[in-house]
C-alpha cells in the first residue's frame, strides 16, 4: 500500500533540458538503469509468488481430495507431474515465461495469455473509469479545498479525502451496492452489462473488449447507457480511493503556489482569489499528481481486485479471486505476473516523466 | 497553445457533462434492476458453478455436466421427474449375456454440424475416456468396462468385466457418458471449448450460440434432436456465472435474471423465501454430510491408548444417540438440508432410516441410550474426542454446523470436543493418513444409485481409509451390485445399511435439498429438481 502522501511543490519554471547537454547524458543512462531495474523486480516477484502459491499444496488434491483413494490421487498427481521436485518445476516455469508462455490454467484448461488478454481490458475500462471519478472529483474538489484554506469547507473535503482514502474499497463498495442498488435501484446490482448487451458485445466484430468504447464504435447508444449504468458504482468505489488522494495533492499544492511571489504579485494587482486558483496555481499543482498516478496505479490494481470482487465486474482482478480460491497456481502466477510488469512499467515511464520535468532526479 | 488549453477544458467538461448525462439517464429502467420479472427473451439462469472443460473427457463438475446435459446425449438418460435411465439416443439396451450390454441405437442420427452420429461415435465416445484419463476427469466411473465394440452402425457392446453391474444403465447416464462427435474431438487428448463450439459439436436440446467462459453462455434450440427429453418449452436459454452468491440472489430478486440454482447460502434461502416475488423451490437432493471415525486412531481404536473395539464402539453409539439432526438441518442450515438417517439418503431404491431405528428416540436425541451404552462398556469417565472439520471445501456453515456438534455432544456431560478446523489440501490429505480419529467428510453422488453411497466407502474401508471392514457388509454391497432382481436387490441394500447402523463406520448427519430459486412467471423448473440431479434447461418456459 502506498501511503498517503503530499509532495512538494514542483517548481512551475522547470523544463527539460532542450540541448544535448551533460544533463541529457543523465537522462538517457537514467532510462537505462530503470528499465534494467524491472528485470530483477519482476524476476524476484516471480520467484516469490511460484513458491508462495506451491505452499496451498496440488491442485488434484485440491479438487478431487474428497472423492478418490489416496493411491488414485497420488497416480493422478503423478501424471500431472506435481510430484516432482519444486526446483525442477520452478525452472521449467521460467523457461516457460521467457518464451512468453504463461501455461494453461488447471481449473478451466485455458491459456493464460488468453485468460490475460481477454479480462485485462475490463481491468483497463474499471481503471480508466475510476481515474476519470478520481480527476473529477479530486482536482476540483482540491482547487475549493485550498480557495477556502482553514475555512469549514476545506476543513469538510479534508475530512472527506481522508474519509475516502481509509475506507477500504470492499466496504464502500458494498456501501454503494446497498444504497444505489439495492435500496434506491438506481443502478445495477453487478456485472459490467445486462445479459442482453452482453450478448450484443459478443456479437460485435473485433471488439476490443472495453465495453463503452465497443459500444460508441457501433453506434449502439442503448447498450452505452446499459454499460454507463453498470460502469458507475464501481468506478466510484474504486475512484474515490484514489480522489481522496489528488484532493489532498492539489490543496497542498495550490497552496503552496498561493504564496509564490508572482501569485503575490497578481494578487496585488488585484486579481480575485478564484481567478488565481483556477488561472495561475492549479497548473503548476497538477505536475506531482503525473507522478503519484504512477504510484496510485499499484494502488488502484489492489483497489480493483476487490472492486471486480464486490461488483462481478469480470476483469483481471475478479479472475484473479476465483483462481485463488480454486488453488489454480498456473492462473493465479500468470495474473500476478503480468499486473507486476504493469506496475514495474507504468513506475518506469513516471521515472521518465519525471525526470523529463525535473532533471535533478536523475542523480 | 490557447487553442489547446481551450480543447483542454471543453474535453474535460464534455467528459464530466456525458458522465452526469449518463448517470442521470440510468435509472431502474435503464439499469435492468427494477424489480420486475425479467423480460421475455431467453430464459435466463443464473449459478455460482463454473466450468471446467466442455470435453466430457476433461470436467468431473456440477458446473460442467450441467452444460453438457444441454448440449450433448446420452445412450440412456432420465426424463425431467425421475432418474431411472431410459432410452435416449438409444433404442433399447439390456443385458444381453452376464458380461454384455448390447445398445441399439436410433437411427438418422444426426450432428448439429451435419456429421452422422453413429455406433462409431459411441465406441469412440468411451475408449477416449479412457485413453485420456485426464486427472480431472471422470474416467474412474468406466472402470468396469472392458471393451466396447460397435458391430454394426446402430449396435454397441459392451464387455464388462464384472458381471451383471446393476449400475451400469446409471453409468451410462453419468458424466462419463456423454457421446461426442468422432469427427471433431481427437482420440487422446481433451479439445478446447472454443474448438468444440466452432466445430458445433452438438446434440442436445440445445446448442451453444455464444460462449464467454464461466460469463455467459447462450443456447439456441436444436430442431433435429431426437433424443429423450424432446423438444424444450423455451427457444433460447442463457447461463450467466457469479462469484458471489450474494449478487446471484439480489439478481433474481431485482429480476434480471429468470432461475437461480446453485449454490445460494441458507441465510440467503430463507431470506428468499419470505420475498413475494421470486418463489423458492425444493427437490431431492443427493448431497450428504456425515462424520467419519478411523476405526485405528479413535478413542478406544484398534491402535490408540486403551485399545478396546467394544469401547471404541459404544463411543460411536452413544455419539450417535446424542446427535441431534434435525435441530442441525433447522438452525444452521434453514430447511435447506433434512436429517440424514441412514447411508443411504433417501429416494433411492432401498433406503431406510437404520440410524433412526437404532438410536436416539425416534430421531430425537437420547441421553438415557447413550449413558447407558457407555456405562454397558465400562466408560465411567467423559471421553474426549479430537473432531476436525473443513471450513473451505463444504461451506461457511460447516463451522457453525460442527460448533453445534460439539455443543450437543458437550451438553450430555458424557464427551469433551476439542474441535479443529484445517484447509482443504492439507485435510484432504491428513483425514486418510490416520491423523484425524473423527472427521467430516460430504459426498455428492455420481450417478443417482444407491450403490454410490455403499461401494466408494465401505469395502475395506473405501476411499476414506478408515480402517473399516466387514466381511459381511462386503458380501451385501457385493450383492446388491450385481442382484438382478429388483426386490431382492431393494432387499441387500436395507440388509447393507442395518448392518452398517451396528458398526458405525460413518455418522449420516445431513442430506442436502436441491434449491432453486425462480422469479414469478416462470414456470417448469420444479419438474426439473428429481433425484437425477440433472438440471434442464428445456423444461423452463415464460
Amino acid at each position: 500500500m502506498t501511503t498517503l502522501i503530499e509532495v512538494p511543490e514542483a517548481e512551475p519554471g522547470i523544463v527539460a533540458p532542450k540541448s544535448k547537454s551533460k544533463a541529457g547524458g543523465g537522462l538517457g543512462r537514467y532510462i537505462v538503469i530503470r528499465f534494467f531495474l524491472i528485470i530483477p523486480t519482476v524476476f524476484i516477484l516471480v520467484t516469490l509468488v511460484f513458491f508462495l502459491m506451491r505452499v496451498i499444496g496440488d491442485p488434484i488434491t485440491a479438487s478431487q481430495g474428497g472423492r478418490l483413494p489416496p493411491d488414485v490421487l497420488a497416480q493422478r498427481i503423478q501424471d500431472a507431474g506435481y510430484d516432482r521436485p519444486i526446483l525442477i518445476q520452478y525452472f521449467e516455469y521460467i523457461g516457460q515465461l521467457l518464451t512468453g508462455n504463461f501455461g494453461t490454467t488447471i481449473t478451466d484448461r485455458r491459456p493464460v495469455v488468453e485468460v490475460l488478454t481477454t479480462f485485462g481490458a475490463a481491468t483497463l475500462e474499471l481503471s480508466i473509469n475510476a481515474l476519470i471519478v478520481a480527476l473529477l472529483v479530486g482536482i476540483p474538489f482540491g482547487l475549493i479545498a485550498a480557495q477556502h484554506r482553514d475555512k469549514t469547507p476545506d476543513a469538510l473535503l479534508r475530512f472527506f479525502a481522508i474519509l475516502c482514502y481509509a475506507t477500504p474499497v470492499f466496504f464502500s463498495g458494498l456501501l454503494l451496492k446497498l444504497t444505489f442498488s439495492v435500496w434506491l435501484g438506481w443502478f445495477p446490482v453487478a456485472g459490467r452489462a445486462s445479459t442482453r448487451t452482453e450478448l450484443t458485445m459478443s456479437g460485435l466484430a473485433a471488439p476490443s473488449g472495453i465495453y463503452w468504447l465497443d459500444a460508441l464504435r457501433s453506434g449502439n447508444f442503448t447498450a452505452l447507457v446499459d454499460i454507463a449504468s453498470h460502469a458507475v458504482l464501481p468506478a466510484l468505489a474504486l475512484g474515490l480511493l484514489t480522489a481522496g488522494v489528488f484532493l489532498r495533492l492539489v490543496r497542498t499544492n495550490v497552496i503552496g503556489t498561493l504564496g509564490k511571489d508572482y501569485v503575490e504579485a497578481g494578487r496585488s494587482r488585484g486579481v480575485s482569489e478564484f481567478r488565481l486558483v483556477t488561472k495561475h496555481a492549479y497548473k503548476p499543482a497538477l505536475i506531482p499528481i503525473i507522478t503519484v498516478m504512477g504510484l496510485q496505479i499499484a494502488l488502484m490494481l489492489g483497489g480493483a481486485i476487490l472492486t471486480e470482487t464486490t461488483f462481478e465486474w469480470k476483469g483481471l482482478g475478479y479472475q484473479l479471486v476465483q483462481y485463488l480460491n480454486a488453488r489454480d497456481f498456473v492462473a493465479v502466477q500468470g495474473i500476478v505476473v503480468l499486473l507486476a510488469i504493469i506496475v514495474a512499467v507504468t513506475n518506469f515511464i513516471v521515472d521518465i516523466i519525471a525526470a523529463l520535468i525535473d532533471p535533478r532526479v536523475r542523480y | 497553445m490557447a487553442l489547446n488549453k481551450k480543447a483542454l477544458h471543453g474535453a474535460i467538461a464534455l467528459a464530466g457533462i456525458s458522465a452526469l448525462a449518463l448517470t442521470a439517464c440510468t435509472g431502474p429502467s435503464g439499469g435492468g434492476s427494477s424489480s420486475a420479472p425479467a423480460a421475455a427473451g431467453p430464459i435466463a439462469y443464473g449459478t455460482t458453478d463454473k466450468v471446467t472443460s466442455l470435453d466430457p473427457a476433461g470436467s468431473y463438475d456440477n458446473g460442467s455436466f450441467m452444460v453438457m446435459n444441454q448440449i450433448y446425449s446420452f445412450l440412456l438418460n432420465s426424463k425431467p421427474g425421475g432418474a431411472d435411465p431410459v432410452p435416449d439416443l438409444a433404442e433399447s439396451s439390456s443385458f444381453t449375456t452376464p458380461s454384455e450390454y448390447t445398445v441399439k441405437l436410433k437411427s438418422g442420427l444426426k450432428w448439429a454440424n451435419g456429421h452422422t452420429l453413429d455406433s462409431k461415435d459411441v465406441k469412440f465416445s468411451f475408449d477416449r475416456q479412457v485413453a485420456i484419463n485426464d486427472p480431472a476427469g471422470p474416467a474412474s466411473l468406466l472402470t468396469n468396462i472392458e471393451s466396447v465394440t460397435a458391430p454394426d452402425a446402430t449396435t454397441v457392446v459392451f464387455k464388462l468385466k464384472n458381471a451383471n453391474d446393476q449400475t451400469f444403465s446409471q453409468i451410462l447416464s453419468s458424466p462419463a457418458a456423454p457421446i461426442v462427435d468422432d469427427e471433431v474431438f481427437p482420440a487422446d487428448k481433451v479439445l478446447s471449448d472454443d474448438e468444440i463450439i466452432k466445430a458445433n459439436a452438438f446434440h442436445g436440446q440445445y446448442t451453444i450460440d455464444s460462449y464467454k467462459k464461466n460469463e455467459l453462455v447462450s443456447f439456441k434450440a436444436f430442431a433435429d434432436y431426437q433424443g429423450v427429453l424432446g423438444k424444450p418449452a423455451n427457444d433460447a436459454a442463457t447461463i450467466k456465472y457469479y462469484a458471489s452468491p450474494t449478487n446471484l440472489k439480489l439478481e433474481i430478486q431485482q429480476g434480471a435474471i429468470d432461475v437461480a440454482f446453485r449454490s445460494l447460502s441458507a441465510t440467503d434461502i430463507d431470506d428468499l423465501r419470505k420475498d413475494s416475488k421470486v418463489k423458492v423451490l425444493t427437490g431431492p437432493g443427493g448431497e450428504i454430510r456425515y462424520i467419519t471415525f478411523n476405526f485405528d486412531t479413535m478413542p478406544y481404536g484398534t491402535k490408540a491408548a486403551g485399545a478396546d473395539p467394544a469401547k471404541a464402539l459404544a463411543v460411536r453409539q452413544a455419539v450417535a444417540n446424542l446427535v441431534d439432526r434435525q435441530a442441525i438441518a433447522d438452525q444452521v442450515y434453514k430447511g435447506t438440508y433434512l436429517p440424514l438417517y441412514s447411508n443411504v439418503p433417501s429416494g433411492f431404491l432401498g433406503a431406510n432410516e437404520s440410524f433412526k431405528d437404532a438410536y436416539g428416540d425416534a430421531g430425537k436425541p437420547s441421553l438415557d441410550k447413550a449413558k447407558k451404552v457407555l456405562a454397558d462398556a465400562g466408560i465411567t469417565e467423559p471421553v474426549a474426542l479430537n473432531l476436525q472439520y473443513n471450513p473451505d471445501h463444504y461451506g461457511g456453515s460447516s463451522g457453525d454446523e460442527y460448533a453445534m456438534v460439539k455443543e450437543q455432544l458437550e451438553k450430555s456431560g458424557l464427551f469433551t470436543v476439542n474441535l479443529q478446523s484445517t484447509e482443504w489440501v492439507t485435510y484432504s490429505k491428513a483425514s486418510r493418513a490416520d491423523e484425524y480419529p473423527l472427521f467430516q467428510f460430504g459426498w455428492f453422488p455420481d450417478f443417482s444409485d444407491a450403490d454410490n453411497y455403499l461401494t466408494p466407502f465401505f469395502p475395506e474401508g473405501g476411499f476414506l481409509k478408515n480402517h473399516y471392514n466387514n466381511a459381511t457388509v462386503n458380501e451385501l454391497i457385493s450383492k446388491q451390485l450385481t442382484d438382478a432382481d429388483k426386490t431382492s436387490r431393494e432387499s441387500a441394500i436395507k440388509d447393507v445399511q442395518n448392518a452398517l447402523a451396528k458398526d458405525i463406520s460413518t455418522l449420516p448427519l445431513l442430506q442436502g435439498a436441491q434449491v432453486a430459486v425462480v422469479g414469478s412467471g416462470v414456470n417448469g423448473v420444479d419438474k426439473t429438481l428429481d433425484p437425477s440431479f440433472k438440471f434442464r434447461l428445456g423444461v423452463i418456459s415464460k
